[in-house]
C-alpha cells in the first residue's frame, strides 16, 4: 500500500514511468504474438513435414504421377503407408501480394492418414471424411470462419471468383465437420476424399488432354510414412531408397523441408527478441530514473528508515519491490493493451483468412515476466544506493 | 548501571588535509530516567555526540554502552537491531512519511523489529497520550509542525526505548507549540520513566531538563543539574 501511495505522490512521473514499460511490453506482446502466430504455422510445417515423405514428379515435369507408384513406393524397405493426394486453390484468381499465413486449399486426401501423421487433426462439430461417401467436405476452423459456415450447410468449391470465366466450374459440398484449430496449415484447408480430389483434378487440367487423363489413376503428389516416430535421418534414408529404386519419382528429404521451416522461425524469434530489446530500452531506463530519483527526493524517509532499525536488506528489498511493481503495472496494461488489440485486429481479419497474431501462455509468461524482472532488474542500482546511504548524511539532507 | 555510558569518546572527521575533532574524548554516564539537555554552539559537537550515542556514527575511539552491552564493536545490522529496540529518535523536521499515515508512521519502527505484538494497540494509546486519538488516519500534510512532532514522539516511543534522542525538537516550532512540546516530554520522562537527551540551542528549552551538558569544542565544559523553581 505504502508503494502505491508513493508512486500516488508523484502522480505524472509515476505514469510516465510506467508508460514507458506499457510502450515495451505491448510492442513486445504484439511483435511476440505475431512471432508467435508465424511460429505455430512454421512448427506445423516441421510437425507434418519432419513425419512424412513427400514423393512428386522428378523435377522439371508436370504434376502428375501414375497411382501405380504408390505401390511400387510400399515396397520400399521402411515404408509403412503412401497415400495419394491433390491440392486445388480454394479461392481461385485471388491475388495475394503479400502472404502472412497459408491460401485456402482444398485438399484431397485418404481419411486414413490422419492416422499416420504426426500433425493430427481433430473434428471440433460434425465428423471426419470417409473414403466413399461423395460430396462432403471437413473444413478448417480458419476457413469456416471466413465463410461463415457450420455443419450441416453447403459450400461451392472452388469459390467462384468475380471474373469467373463462363467454363468456371464449381461443386456444392456439405459441410460434415469443422475442425479444431491447429493455429497452422490444416486451418485454412478444405479437406475432401480422393474421389472429388480426382473430379476436381480433371476440371483443372489443360483441355487438351483432358479426356485423355483417367484421373482415378492419376495423383499430383505421393505422402509416404514410415513407422511412427521415425527420426528424420530415418525418413531421409528412406526418402533416398524411394529415389534409388522407384524410377520416375522424386522423394524430398524431409530434414532439408524442415531445415527450412526452421530458418523461416529464426527470422521470427529475431523479431521478438528485437521487441524485447526495445522494451528493455525504453521502459529499463525510465525505471532506472524514476527510481533514481525516487531515491533522492526521499533521502530523509531512507535515513529515518535506518534510524529506526531498518538493515540493509529491508531498505534493498523496499526499493526494489516498488520497481517491480512499476515493472508489473506497466507490463500488466502493456500486455492487456497488445492482447486488446490482437485480438481486434484478428477479430477484423477473420473474414479475409487474416488472423496474424497469437496469444500463448508461453508469451503471456515472457511478456509479464519480462516486465517484472525489468523493472527488478532497473530498480537494483537505486535500492543498492538507498540500502547503502549513510544514515546521518541522509537524515540531514534538504530536499 | 547507568542507561547509557560513554568512554573516552572521540570522532575526528578529516576535511581535505584537515583533522576536525568533532568530539574528544568524552566521557559520561546518563542514568534511566533522566531528561538531559546537550547545549553548546555550533561546532561544539552536539549532534556528533548524539549521532554517536544514537549509534548512527562510528566513533574515532571510545566505546558507547546501551544499557550495558557495548555498542562499538556490533556489525551494522546489530547496531540497527539495538537502535530499533533501545533508541527512539525525535527530529527537528519530524521526518514523518508522507505516504504513510498518523497510525502508520507511528508504527513504523514496527516493521523492521520483532515485537510487532499489540503493534497498533500500543500506536493508539501512545496517540491518545500525545493528544492525537482522534487523527490516526491523517496524512502528516493535514496536521500542524507542533502535532506532527507530536506524532513523532509516539514513534520514538513505540518500542519502548531505554532512550529517546531529540534533536532539536522544538527547532521548526513557534514558542508556544515549543513549550507545549517540551511539557509533554517532560511528562513521558515522568510518567514513562523514559530517558530524554535533547540537543537543543534554546536555553529556555534547555533549562527545563534534569541536567544540562554543555560542550566547547568537542569536550563537556560543564555537566551539572538543573535547578528547578518550586
Amino acid at each position: 500500500m505504502e508503494i502505491l501511495r508513493n508512486l500516488a505522490r508523484r502522480k505524472l512521473r509515476s505514469s510516465l514511468t510506467i508508460l514507458g514499460i506499457v510502450i515495451g511490453i505491448f510492442a513486445l506482446t504484439t511483435m511476440g504474438a505475431m512471432a508467435e502466430h508465424f511460429n505455430a504455422l512454421l512448427g506445423g510445417g516441421v510437425t507434418y513435414f519432419g513425419s512424412s515423405i513427400q514423393v512428386g514428379a522428378p523435377d522439371g515435369q508436370a504434376a502428375i504421377l501414375p497411382i501405380s507408384k504408390i505401390a511400387e513406393i510400399e515396397q520400399v524397405p521402411g515404408v509403412v503407408a503412401a497415400f495419394p493426394g491433390y491440392t486445388f486453390p480454394a479461392k481461385p484468381g485471388d491475388v495475394t501480394t503479400v502472404s502472412f499465413g497459408i491460401p485456402d486449399e482444398i485438399v484431397a486426401g485418404d481419411p486414413a492418414e490422419n492416422n499416420h501423421g504426426a500433425l493430427k487433426t481433430t473434428v471440433a462439430q460434425g465428423r471426419q471424411l470417409t473414403s466413399t461417401q461423395r460430396g462432403e467436405v471437413v473444413l478448417g476452423s480458419s476457413i469456416a470462419n471466413e465463410f461463415k459456415k457450420k455443419v450441416g450447410d453447403r459450400i461451392d468449391l472452388p469459390v467462384r471468383p468475380k471474373d469467373a470465366q463462363p467454363g468456371f466450374v464449381n461443386h456444392t459440398f456439405t459441410v460434415i465437420g469443422i475442425l479444431n484449430p491447429t493455429q497452422t496449415a490444416p486451418d485454412s484447408f478444405a479437406y475432401i476424399n480422393v474421389a472429388d480430389g480426382q473430379m476436381l483434378f480433371k476440371e483443372v487440367l489443360p483441355i487438351a488432354i483432358r479426356n485423355s487423363v483417367d484421373t482415378s489413376q492419376v495423383t499430383e503428389g505421393i505422402t509416404v510414412y514410415g513407422q511412427p516416430g521415425a527420426s528424420l535421418a530415418e525418413l531421409d534414408a528412406i526418402a533416398n531408397r524411394i529415389n534409388s529404386q522407384v524410377a520416375g519419382v522424386k522423394a524430398t528429404r524431409p530434414s532439408e523441408l524442415v531445415n527450412s521451416f526452421k530458418a523461416g522461425g529464426a527470422i521470427f524469434t529475431a523479431i521478438t527478441t528485437a521487441a524485447a530489446v526495445l522494451a528493455l530500452v525504453i521502459g529499463g531506463l525510465s525505471v532506472v530514473n524514476t527510481m533514481i530519483m525516487s531515491v533522492t527526493e526521499r533521502f530523509r524517509e531512507i535515513g529515518l528508515k535506518k534510524a529506526v532499525g531498518a538493515h540493509t536488506g529491508h531498505l534493498l528489498r523496499e526499493y526494489l519491490a516498488e520497481a517491480t511493481l512499476i515493472g508489473l503495472l506497466g507490463g500488466g496494461i502493456g500486455y492487456l493493451l497488445g492482447v486488446g488489440l490482437t485480438n481486434l485486429l484478428n477479430l477484423a481479419g477473420r473474414a479475409s483468412n487474416f488472423e496474424i497474431f497469437l496469444v500463448t501462455p508461453t508469451l503471456t509468461v515472457i511478456a509479464l515476466g519480462f516486465a517484472v524482472a525489468l523493472g527488478a532488474l532497473a530498480g537494483v542500482i537505486p535500492a543498492f544506493r538507498a540500502a547503502h546511504l549513510d544514515p546521518v548524511i541522509a537524515l540531514r539532507t534538504t530536499n | 548501571m547507568a542507561n547509557i555510558e560513554l568512554v573516552e569518546l572521540t570522532k575526528h572527521y578529516r576535511q581535505g588535509r584537515t583533522v576536525v575533532r568533532a568530539l574528544d574524548g568524552v566521557s559520561l554516564e546518563i542514568g534511566a530516567g533522566e531528561f538531559v539537555s546537550v547545549v553548546g554552539r555550533s561546532g561544539s559537537g552536539k549532534t556528533t555526540l548524539l549521532d554517536l550515542i544514537g549509534l548512527l556514527l562510528r566513533p574515532t575511539a571510545g566505546r558507547v554502552l546501551i544499557g550495558g552491552e557495548d555498542a562499538t564493536r556490533l556489525r551494522d545490522n546489530q547496531r540497527a537491531d539495538l537502535r530499533g529496540q533501545r533508541i527512539g529518535f525525535i527530529f527537528q523536521e519530524y521526518n514523518l512519511l508522507p505516504a504513510l499515515n498518523v497510525l502508520e508512521n507511528v508504527m513504523l519502527p514496527l516493521r523492521y523489529t520483532r515485537s510487532k505484538v499489540n503493534g497498533r494497540r500500543r500506536a493508539q494509546e501512545l496517540l491518545d497520550e500525545v493528544g492525537l486519538g482522534d487523527r490516526l488516519k491523517s496524512r502528516p500534510g493535514e496536521l500542524s509542525g507542533g502535532q506532527q512532532q507530536r506524532v513523532a514522539i509516539a514513534r520514538a516511543l513505540i518500542n519502548d526505548p531505554s532512550v529517546v534522542l531529540g534533536d532539536e525538537p522544538t527547532g521548526a516550532v513557534d514558542t508556544e507549540t515549543s513549550q507545549e512540546l517540551v511539557g509533554l516530554m517532560r511528562w513521558l520522562n515522568r510518567e514513562r520513566k523514559v530517558t530524554f537527551v535533547i540537543v537543543t540551542h534554546d536555553l529556555d528549552l534547555a533549562v527545563q531538563a534534569n541536567r544540562m551538558i554543555r560542550l566547547k569544542d568537542g569536550r563537556v565544559l560543564t555537566d551539572e543539574p538543573v535547578e528547578h523553581a518550586a
